[in-house]
């Protein structure tokens, strides 16, 4: 018996290889963002996003001058 | 004799200092700001030693800086994801490079196996300790999660691109 790689989805656990994959791209000033989706039949079954932090926030305190 | 030979010598520095500071080849001017030290100190007293969450909000919420602590309005909510968000890794403490104080968290965010249907594009990081504060509110692009992962990893922990900086 040969087991068949499954994925967890919104429709359960589902064989890997019934599903298209895709990756996507979002390429910010201050992120990097992966999107992988898995559909089935069009519909999207399982989304999973990453994303990566270029830089994050600055805050410049004011001095005042005499 | 070393006080007439100092007495001998002073009009000879003040000339030289007067023609170096002129020709701007040597500066003598003071600066003035907040020292790099205050700053260290002030977020050290925001971050070091503290319970930190990382709650998630929707796209259409209006969470923000002004936000003075952890809010649930506006909050997404989904399979798996509990109201609150999740434990953020807190290993670093304030930095300080030259006169900037930075602060990253020391690990990636994760939500694990979360349906979040809503589109959300904003964390608050906030501490539990100090009766929830909001350290900060980061957005990244508009985003829906089905079935699987949702994750935040830090930028390199620097004076440059830390999470949180003073400058």
């Amino acid at each position: 018996m040969t087991d068949e790689p499954l994925i967890y989805t919104s429709r359960g656990n589902l064989p890997i290889a019934s599903l298209q994959y895709a990756v996507r791209w979002e390429d910010a000033a201050d992120y990097l963002k992966l999107v992988e989706t898995y559909t089935l039949d069009g519909e999207v079954v399982r989304e999973s996003a990453h994303v990566y932090t270029k830089r994050g926030l600055l805050a410049e305190p004011v001095a005042e001058s005499f | 004799m070393k006080q007439a030979l100092a007495r001998l010598c002073e009009p000879l520095y003040l000339a030289l200092t007067r023609y170096l500071s002129a020709s701007g080849l040597m500066l003598f001017a003071n600066t003035q700001g907040v020292s790099g030290v205050a700053k260290q100190a002030a977020l050290s007293a925001i971050v070091d030693g503290k319970t930190l969450k990382a709650a998630l909000y929707l796209a259409s919420a209006t969470t923000g800086p002004t936000n003075t602590a952890y809010t649930a309005t506006g909050e997404v909510s989904g399979t798996n994801y509990t109201a609150g968000g999740v434990s953020v890794t807190n290993g670093n403490t304030a930095g300080l490079t030259s006169t900037t104080a930075y602060w990253t968290p020391s690990a990636t965010i994760t939500y694990t196996n979360v349906t979040l249907s809503t589109a959300f594009d904003c964390v608050m990081i906030y501490s539990t300790t100090d009766t929830n504060r909001n350290i900060g509110t980061f957005t990244f692009g508009s985003q829906t999660v089905t079935a699987g992962n949702f994750s935040l990893t830090m930028p390199t922990n620097d004076a440059t691109t830390g999470l949180v900086r003073f400058a």
